[in-house]
């Protein structure tokens, strides 16, 4: 950040007083792959599509779904290349804070870091904004939390939210079939459906990819 | 960069520019306070299906002993323990940094830690450092390549051995080990033998001794035995407890209040901002 010729911000406001580099920016989570997000009653799933651009890629290196700490994962719809960027960043913060404080990050400190890169790199010297949008799932002794993180570094709580191409379709359909004090497996089973909703061609565990967590752990699976 | 009176290194790291005040005065007989060490002794020894690493539980300030319970096998990975001798503060510190490097790497690869990971973080530390953090290890752990055991010096030097030993009663323990060390021990032989040489240490060395914690690593399985034996438990407590008898008698108690003098002053000056 500053470190390359420019030190003047290519994210500059607009007459209206938008920034137009950060609309582009969800303009581009926008046309990503859909994915979503549920908080249950003692968990929380994150799921998305994994529509891969050919059938000649090794499904299996592919991970869209990532954890963060043992009990916090993240999905994102966007750029993959940022994605990997701000995981990496993440990860480091967790772990300095794990070193610095003895105890794992709690879900709403990782969301606000990671949330401040974001927003650093719409206000720093020659770099723009991430392409991102992210979905972090976690459970602490707060208990399950869904939060989403948009490109400008905003941040919001959600009970079940989407992004990516199907959005609207799929909020409504979360909207509909969202019901207070569900349970874990029950979310799961929602969160294909809406997936499903959206789903160009078959569904199958190959081409969709999960994320669950449960007290204190965080799973994967297809 | 303003000009400024102090000189800051750009970048981060210690600046040794105390040191050649502190010898400066040491040649004229001021010494540095003594900080404290675990004494100790720390030992590992791979057997037929893994690594066991044991350590006694003292720490010394100097003469005398601060901490008679202290933990010294520290966790690096959920495969990779490692014992730490010297001044504690120096192994507690590093073996918790490259426990955290270990985690991110894991994160990165998604792969289990290696023992030589482990091994080549610490010995950078080291040697980065010039001997200045003080903490002689003992790495021991089983990674995807089989069971390993490794010394490191605080220079940053590295020994891989089949049985290693470090601190103060490394002696006493090696002693125990050349003689009754084999190939393919069981694991109750090798706790055994484990046990054998840090209680050689505890009771020949001075700055070891209380009790003797086991951590045994197998493939994909670790236990750690806290306090595994404990010869020297505190037997002679008075029963009767401990009541210290009154100094002086007090005769009279006189209480005299204090008055109070308080001014209130209407309409003083405002605070500067």
């Amino acid at each position: 950040m500053g470190d390359s010729q420019y030190s003047f911000s290519l994210t500059t406001f607009s007459p209206s007083g938008k920034l137009v580099q950060i609309e582009h920016a969800l303009t581009a989570v926008g046309s990503g792959q859909t994915s979503l997000g549920i908080k249950a009653s003692n968990g929380v799933v994150i799921a998305t599509e994994k529509k891969l651009p050919s059938i000649l890629v090794d499904e299996s290196s592919v991970h869209k779904i990532q954890s963060l700490t043992p009990n916090i994962g993240v999905v994102y719809s966007g750029m993959g290349p940022d994605f990997r960027v701000l995981v990496r960043k993440s990860r480091k913060q967790a772990e300095q804070y794990h070193r610095l404080y003895k105890e794992p990050i709690p879900v709403t400190q990782l969301v606000r870091e990671t949330a401040a890169v974001m927003q650093e790199f719409t206000q720093s010297g020659g770099v723009r904004p991430f392409g991102v949008s992210l979905l972090v799932a976690g459970y602490d002794d707060k208990g399950p939390q869904l939060y989403q993180v948009d490109p400008s570094g905003s941040y919001f709580s959600w009970k079940a939210s989407a992004m990516g191409k199907n959005v609207s379709n799929a909020k409504t359909f979360l909207e509909k079939r969202y019901v207070e004090e569900m349970e874990l497996d029950d979310a799961v089973h929602t969160a294909i459906l809406t997936l499903k909703e959206g789903f160009e061609g078959q569904i199958s565990e190959k081409n969709i990819e999960i994320g669950i967590i449960g007290e204190k752990k965080e799973f994967r699976q297809y | 960069m303003s000009n400024s009176a102090i000189d800051v290194p750009s970048r981060g790291g210690f600046s040794f520019d105390l040191c050649r005040r502190n010898d400066m005065l040491a040649k004229k007989g001021v010494n540095l306070p003594s900080f404290r060490k675990t004494g100790t002794t720390i030992v590992g020894l791979i057997f037929q299906d893994g690594v066991i690493l044991g350590a006694d539980t003292r720490a010394t300030e100097g003469p005398i002993v601060c901490d008679k319970n202290c933990e010294k096998i520290h966790y690096m990975a959920p495969n990779i323990y490692c014992c730490g001798a010297g001044t504690a503060a120096d192994t507690e510190a590093v073996t918790d940094m490259v426990s955290s490097q270990l985690q991110l790497h894991r994160y990165h690869t998604g792969r289990e830690s290696r023992v030589v990971t482990a091994l080549t973080l610490l010995k950078k530390h080291l040697f980065n450092y010039q001997g200045y953090v003080q903490a002689a290890l003992v790495l021991g752990g089983v990674d995807c390549t089989g069971p390993h055991l490794h010394t490191i010096y605080p220079h940053g030097s590295t020994d891989t051995l089949p049985f290693a030993t470090m601190g103060s009663g490394s002696l006493a323990a090696m002693a125990m080990f050349e003689s009754k060390y084999k190939e393919g021990l069981t694991k109750d032989e090798g706790i055994q033998l484990v046990v054998d040489a840090i209680c050689s240490g505890i009771f020949n060395d001075l700055g070891s001794g209380s009790n003797v914690d086991v951590c045994v690593i197998t493939k994909g399985h670790k236990e750690y035995l806290r306090n595994h034996l404990l010869p020297n438990p505190r037997t002679f407590v008075n029963a009767k407890g401990y009541s210290f008898p009154k100094k002086t008698e007090v005769l009279l108690t006189k209480i005299t209040p204090l008055r109070e003098r308080v001014e209130v002053v209407e309409g003083g000056d405002a605070m500067e901002e």
